[in-house]
């Protein structure tokens, strides 16, 4: 049996999924600091 | 090491300052450790990993020239779109872009706008003192951002203002384009996310006892909605629903006319607050293309430190010193 066209046909599909589902949402995290005011040692 | 970890998630980090991270006060830098405390933090700063910082008053204590060689070989940038020299000349970059996975992130620095022009130095005696000035602040954020989102395609505008609260706010209610105002200047600790017409105020927390985290979900263009805000109004909402249901409840027992119109206004009153709650949490942020979380890591004493950078710390401030 050959499986040359139906393997072809699933990697196609696989190559298109992503367009027709549409991309995952993105996240990232932003870590701020600020008004440390010379801190080097905080204590707690 | 809190870094880090957050780092280990497998989220997308950016870490940034808002500034006025070097010295205690604009008078403090006469101390005799202010100097190599200042070093010390950009250097710190650079090996955490902090991508940016806005220049404050209170970074400039011992003039420009300590911020430039301090970051000299360093990747940390230090922003100010609106500090320039006698000739108009900017000290700083204005803002920087970051690819943050995938999502381009544009970080405007700006610090006070000032009266006049003002020493960028201590003066040395025989030696012309350099000058610097604040340009007005609005204005200055707002041609910076604009250009970051014309030129540069950011998808997201960050603005580290190292400004006082009310200019602070001022940006988030007029400048188009932000999507977060991250304010520093009088050190005013860990709050919430506070929503301007046009974008939201982020504290960072102060004096290096907090991190702020702001988590970010963006699924296409638009207004970022806060997640917390959601989950607030949820809650609001179950409250209010229960209350309606005791409130028919009575309604249906009551017999006594004056009783009868005094509950039947509670529930008319109920049922409108619950019809404006529901609006706001369909319409809210499961909706949203793009929510936004904030949260404070505390860095308090169980918190491991790093024994490297302890060693650093001790070599400036030794345990048992006065400014430990």
């Amino acid at each position: 049996m050959n499986l040359r066209p139906p393997r072809l046909a699933a990697l196609a599909l696989l190559l298109l999924l992503p367009l027709v589902a549409g991309a995952a949402p993105k996240q990232l995290t932003l870590l701020f600091t600020g008004d440390n005011g010379g801190e080097i040692a905080p204590c707690g | 090491m809190t870094i880090e970890k957050e780092r280990a998630k497998g989220v997308p980090v950016l870490v940034l300052d808002a500034g006025n991270a070097l010295f205690k006060s604009r008078d403090s830098g006469e101390a005799p450790d202010a100097k190599a405390r200042a070093e010390l933090l950009l250097s710190q700063m650079d090996a955490q990993g902090t991508a940016a910082m806005a220049v404050g008053t209170r970074d400039l204590v011992l003039g420009v020239d300590l911020l430039k060689k301090g970051t000299k070989k360093a990747k940390l940038k230090l922003l100010s779109v609106n500090l320039v020299d006698a000739q108009g000349k900017p000290y700083f970059p204005g803002s920087m872009v970051a690819d943050v996975g995938g999502v381009k992130v544009g970080v405007v620095g700006v610090s006070p706008a000032t009266t006049g022009p003002e020493p960028a130095a201590p003066s040395v005696k025989g030696k012309p003192t350099p000058m610097l000035k604040g340009l007005p602040v609005e204005p200055a954020v707002a041609a910076e951002v604009k250009r970051l989102r014309a030129q540069e395609k950011v998808d997201v505008v960050v603005v580290l203002a190292a400004v006082p609260y009310d200019d602070a706010l001022r940006v988030a209610e007029r400048v188009e384009g932000v999507d977060f105002v991250v304010q520093s200047h009088e050190g005013r600790g860990q709050g919430m996310a506070q929503r301007g017409a046009m974008a939201t105020v982020i504290p960072p927390g102060d004096r290096g006892r907090q991190l702020a985290k702001l988590e970010l979900r963006l699924d296409g263009p638009g207004r970022f909605v806060d997640v917390s805000e959601q989950e607030r109004m949820r809650q609001s909402l179950g409250i209010v629903e229960s209350n309606l249901a005791k409130a028919k409840e009575r309604l249906a027992a009551a017999t006594d006319p004056t009783t009868k119109q005094s509950l039947e206004q509670a529930v008319s009153s109920l049922e409108a607050r619950r019809t404006a709650l529901k609006k706001g949490v369909d319409g809210g942020a499961t909706h949203s293309a793009r929510t936004h979380l904030l949260s404070y890591i505390q860095l308090g004493s169980d918190v491991p430190g790093d024994p490297a950078v302890q060693k650093l710390v001790e070599r400036v401030e030794p345990p048992g010193s006065a400014a430990h």
